[in-house]
């Protein structure tokens, strides 16, 4: 944590994000103008505290005499609370704003970005920045935005009325004042310094307990449990003790911040007292002066305890801005995204005389990897062609499929869609003339309904009853207590994996494309299965051109041609073509 | 596996502060730190009011020029004051902090004990690791309500008792003042906040919106090859939007619980000057008082703007309590019996008699009438698709949970009869998990028998073909694990699972998958290896590679929780 100075917080504020949101300044700035409006109402309320408080004490006044005042008084803390709410309040929605704008954007970058870019571990990283990341975010521009603000201006005001009313005071407020920073900053270093050994130390402790109550079933298996429970408490402790060192230190800026503050009032009050012995000032000036005094520091220790707020909210933000900043591959910029993908698909299915898919010379080399995935490889087939893409393991079937789909940039050759080249089409009306049954298909945290829908939103619950009576899922819906609004996916009905594959099939087959991509369609099928699902899916694959990737032609009885792709191995090092 | 947990908490009345009473009345919370830091917490106040008020009084009493000595007294006990109230809330701070983290340790340890007699058979959800790490975030919110609860209440309330007390000791009239505008910013604005609403629902959408995202970006192929991505992206905007207004909602609540200790602070504040000009003017009071009674009203308000965000807080812990208690609501599955019967010594024969299990009523049998023996030094493969009751197997023989019916009974005594710890001591498991624990590769195998002898451990590792593995690492079988250590692969999990449970003490080895993820070859020396070691003992080897099948002396195939007659 490199610990700036909270009078310094605005500059804080990224201006790569700055430039991208338009409500971000908006939000700094109504902040500043809340902020001048609020430091006018302190003055005002402190100026009015003192004439009753200087008209009391001296001149015994009755309260009939003083009640304008006190009326004013009350009016000028009203005043402030007021504003301090509507400031709350269009922070708040300042943020929602800013926090909606780069969820969507997050995610349709992240789309655009493709598949080939979510591997690994992006998708898990993607939606914790997402969910965790924007929240903080969100925290970030509601609270410490405008208390960074507030913290600059509100300070910075009540100081000049100070200097107008005793110079003596404001020399002791303002050594004060320019002592938070340079404390926080010799605090925030020490801190820095210890605090990263410690939160190390600290991560690895949780992490042990996690794996202990993780490991719970293979402790009970060997009846380890009392030692897991002893391993849980020692590893607990350990936590505490290292936050506890951690925390001594992390909590001594927040103690410098309280001490200046309680100086601020202490030394102020001497110094009043004092001038006011020797009749430099009168008590009206001295009140009021004492009752500002404490609130220039408010502010700063606000800005302070939400410090916290920033850092997290900023490294959100960074990561925000990179996912974003992230160019997308020409081969899958999406030009208008809700636009086009309305997934209703492209070309119809039954396209007869036409030139059909033409691949030719296709290459495609993959980053940090040694060898080419693909070279050279040419398809061609008509509508109503079934082909067979076949090779062993690693012989690229998959990464055809992927290139086809546009989600890898191919390094040579052209593909073309009834003669209409590939980089001619922008991408959703060129993905259009696909479906696809994945190898490790995806269902989603939907019904069965929505799923199969999936590229065919238009599909009605006949088509849905016929397709899956096709692939032979028939029984499974018959035994479903919610039929088709049955939900899969994740928190859904637990499906096997053979009928997963199924459900894949039956939601690529319903989607109304020219050609299907059919990536191991019998990986998790039995051969019984298999036979039966050959012809009955027979109906649905008239007049489309069909492409069955896997190590030798399965599913369909009979293929027009079988492409072979050489194994890996066999495959040019990359730089030696 | 079971659904027994469901994934909301009970509704039964959203405002009850039931599982927040059952938190604090936990033995062993740190009550006397707890005070402590309150007592410190409080102390710091109290310098604030005197800070404030001692400033008032120099101020004022010097405005009638009485001469440096008057003050001198005064102005020592605010400068006092004003060094001393930072260090009070600094040791405040750090005592709070110590105690929630010792309440912290006792509620792991609670979620440990409330855990251990339920995995992995009775909680729903444990095996996608969901469950767990939400229990883990929700035990970590328990501090919450000692921290950012408990100690503020207390505080604001007994800084409040203080200020009027200190104004009604200067003018009782004050104190009326004072207090009754203090007690309704104390309690209105905290009822505002308790009465609020919509905290299930914004956590509830919450858990929609990371669990669209997931899905969006798990079947992110999927949705650009059929042209849904755009249809996606809405959905996830259309949560976000109910989300945000409900939280606005929530917002705006609290913006007005703050406004109104304001309004409070605004009537405590002119009412007190009021009172003190009035008895001024009536000479029933000392003038330099009245510089006095503002300042220490002003104050006595300053810990009150807390309360409501403790309020709000303790909202959000009372999900997180609620959720923790409904899992130690889930009935434990087995329990041991009264008068338990003593195990045979050697190797027990393992017979299922129509074994019949079942993780609910009303779902489907997971183990349908299984009769399934393995005999002293048998081999026995289990095979069967994903889903067809293989892992039931090992639930019942584990005793993870209980038969329906049918019989279960090793070495001629049934597991009912026997104590958890003695049927499970009988059997060696090499799950499919290979969970690894942080520590060493040594500390990893030897959890089975921590007293192996060097000869032992390097027989188990080259029967689990790890003995070239574990040479090769920099400090042999030193070499820590896990986050901090070498990376292990999931094979070599796998393995060093095996290894760990040819080492234990169980005559009955069980092996769940133990070759997924190996290459053909490996897997079968493993096997081979694995049988050979295993001697006398006997062996169980849930698979679904006919090779391994093929390597035992009986191969049982499971459909659907029963076991499928071999062909006549």
């Amino acid at each position: 944590m490199s610990e700036p100075t909270p009078r310094r917080q605005p500059r804080l504020i990224d201006p790569d994000l700055a430039a991208r949101i338009p409500g971000l300044r908006l939000v700094a700035a109504s902040a500043v103008a809340f902020g001048v409006v609020s430091a006018v109402a302190v003055i005002v309320q402190a100026v009015a505290l003192a004439s009753v408080v200087d008209r009391s004490l001296l001149h015994h006044a009755a309260l009939s005499t003083v009640t304008p005042a006190i009326i004013v008084l009350g009016l000028a803390i009203l005043a402030r609370a007021v504003l301090h709410g509507a400031a709350d309040l269009s922070g708040l929605r300042a943020a929602d704003r800013v926090v909606a704008t780069l969820r969507r954007q997050l995610l349709e970058h992240a789309l655009a970005l493709g598949p080939g870019w979510l591997s690994g571990e992006r998708p898990g990283e993607l939606s914790l920045t997402a969910t965790r990341g924007l929240r903080s975010l969100h925290t970030y521009y509601a609270r410490y935005v405008p208390q960074a603000a507030a913290a600059a201006v509100i300070p910075a005001i009540l100081l000049v009325w100070v200097a107008t009313q005793d110079w003596l005071s404001f020399v002791v407020v303002i050594a004060l004042v320019i002592a938070v920073p340079v404390t926080m900053i010799a605090f925030g270093r020490e801190a820095t310094k210890r605090s990263e050994r410690q939160w190390r130390r600290l991560g690895s402790l949780a992490g042990r307990v996690l794996h202990l109550i993780e490991g719970l079933p293979t402790l009970r298996a060997f009846g380890r449990e009392a030692h897991g429970r002893r391993e849980v408490e020692a590893a607990t402790e350990g936590v505490r003790s290292a936050t506890m060192r951690t925390l001594r230190v992390a909590f001594l800026s927040a103690l410098s911040l309280d001490m200046i503050a309680g100086f601020g009032v202490g030394l102020v009050a001497m110094v009043l007292g004092l001038r006011l012995l020797w009749g430099e000032l009168d008590l009206q000036t001295a009140m009021a002066v004492l009752l500002v005094a404490p609130e220039i520091f408010i502010p700063l220790r606000r800005a302070g305890s939400e410090f916290h707020a920033s850092t997290e909210g900023q490294a959100a933000a960074a990561r925000v801005v990179e996912v974003l900043e992230t160019p997308v591959p020409a081969s899958a910029r999406v030009d208008r995204l809700t636009g086009s993908g309305d997934g209703s698909g492209g070309g119809s299915p039954a396209v007869t005389g036409r030139a059909g898919l033409t691949i030719a010379d296709l290459g495609v080399r993959y980053e940090h990897r040694e060898r080419a995935a693909l070279t050279a490889m040419s398809l061609q087939a008509a509508p109503g062609k079934r082909v067979a893409l076949t090779g062993p393991s690693g012989s690229g079937k998959s990464t055809v499929l992927a290139t086809l789909l546009r989600f890898v940039e191919p390094a040579t050759g052209t593909m073309a869609f009834d003669g209409r080249p590939s980089e001619t089409e922008d991408v959703a009306t060129w993905r259009g003339h696909f479906s696809w049954l994945p190898q490790r298909p995806h269902l989603f945290n939907a019904t069965l309904g929505e799923n199969l829908r999936l590229g065919a939103p238009d599909a009605s619950e006949d088509d849905l009853h016929r397709v899956l009576d096709a692939v032979g899922l028939a029984d499974l819906l018959a035994n479903l207590p919610g039929g088709l609004l049955t939900a899969v996916g994740h928190d859904g009905l637990t499906l096997s994996s053979g009928e997963r594959q199924r459900v894949a099939l039956a939601r690529a087959l319903l989607r109304p494309a020219p050609v299907l991509l059919l990536d191991e369609p019998t990986a998790a099928l039995d051969p019984p299965t298999v036979a039966r699902l050959a012809p009955a899916i027979e109906p649905w694959l008239i007049g489309r051109t069909v492409v069955v990737a896997a190590h030798e032609p399965v599913l369909l009885p009979h293929f027009d041609s079988v492409v072979a792709l050489p194994a890996a191995a066999a495959l040019p090092l990359v730089g030696s073509s | 596996m079971s659904r027994t947990v469901k994934r909301t908490g009970s509704r039964t009345d959203a405002r009850t502060w039931r599982p927040l009473r059952r938190v604090l009345a936990e033995p062993g919370t740190p009550y006397g730190r707890l005070a402590l830091a309150g007592l410190l917490g409080l102390a710091a106040a109290a310098a604030t009011i005197g800070l404030l008020a001692g400033s008032g009084y120099v101020v004022g009493r010097a405005a009638l020029r009485p001469g440096l000595s008057a003050i001198v007294g005064i102005l020592a006990v605010v400068e006092v004051l004003a060094f001393l109230r930072g260090p009070l809330r600094y040791a405040e701070r750090l005592v709070g902090h110590d105690a929630a983290l010792r309440a912290l340790t006792r509620w792991r340890l609670w979620l440990y004990d409330c855990l251990s007699p339920r995995v992995p058979a009775a909680l729903a959800g444990w095996r996608s690791g969901d469950l767990l790490a939400r229990a883990i975030d929700d035990v970590d919110a328990l501090q919450d309500l000692y921290l950012r609860t408990l100690l503020p209440v207390a505080i604001a309330a007994g800084a409040a008792v203080i200020g009027t007390v200190a104004v009604g000791v200067i003018i009782p009239w004050a104190a009326l003042a004072l207090g009754l505008p203090l007690l309704v910013a104390l309690i209105v604005p905290a009822l505002l906040t308790w009465h609020r609403g919509g905290d299930e629902e914004v956590a509830a959408l919450g858990g929609t919106l990371s669990a669209q995202v997931v899905d969006a970006l798990a079947g992110a192929p999927e949705l650009l090859a059929f042209g849904a991505e755009g249809r996606l992206v809405q959905a996830v905007e259309e949560v976000g939007v109910r989300s945000d207004a409900l939280e606005g909602r929530q917002a705006r609540v609290g913006t007005a619980a703050t406004l109104l200790v304001q309004v409070c602070l605004a009537v405590a504040v002119t009412a007190v000057l009021a009172v003190g000009v009035d008895a001024v003017h009536a000479h029933h009071l000392g003038q330099v008082m009245v510089a006095v009674l503002p300042l220490a009203a002003l104050a006595s308000f300053e810990t009150v703007p807390a309360v409501p965000l403790a309020v709000a807080r303790a909202l959000e812990v009372r999900q997180a309590a609620e959720r923790l208690f409904a899992l130690d609501d889930v009935p434990v599955p087995v329990e041991d019996p009264a008068d338990p019967a003593p195990l045979v010594v050697g190797v027990p024969e393992v017979v299922f008699n129509g074994a019949t299990l079942r993780y609910g009523p009303g779902l489907p049998r997971a183990l349908d009438e299984v009769d399934l023996q393995v005999p002293p030094g048998g081999r026995v493969a289990v095979t069967g698709s994903s889903g067809a009751g293989k892992s039931s197997l090992v639930n019942a023989l584990l005793r993870y949970w209980p038969l329906e019916g049918g019989a279960l009974s090793l070495g001629g005594t049934d597991v009912r009869d026997l104590r958890q710890v003695d049927a499970r001591a009988a059997c060696a498991l090499a799950d499919q998990r290979a969970q690894l624990f942080a520590g060493t590769v040594r500390s990893n195998i030897l959890l089975g028998r921590p007293d192996a002898t060097e000869e032992e451990i390097a027989a188990a590792l080259r029967a689990a073909r790890l003995d070239a593995w574990v040479a090769a690492l920099p400090r042999g079988l030193d070499t820590p694990v896990g986050e901090d250590g070498v990376a292990v692969s999931g094979g070599e999990r796998r393995r060093l699972a095996v290894a760990r449970a040819l080492l234990a003490p169980g005559r009955v080895l069980v092996l769940d998958e133990p070759t997924s993820g190996l290459d053909p070859v490996l897997a079968d020396e493993l096997v081979d290896g694995v049988l050979a070691a295993a001697g006398e003992r006997s062996v169980l080897v849930i698979t679904h590679r006919a090779h391994e099948a093929a390597r035992c002396d009986v191969t049982v195939t499971f459909e659907a929780g029963r076991v499928v007659p071999p062909p006549a």
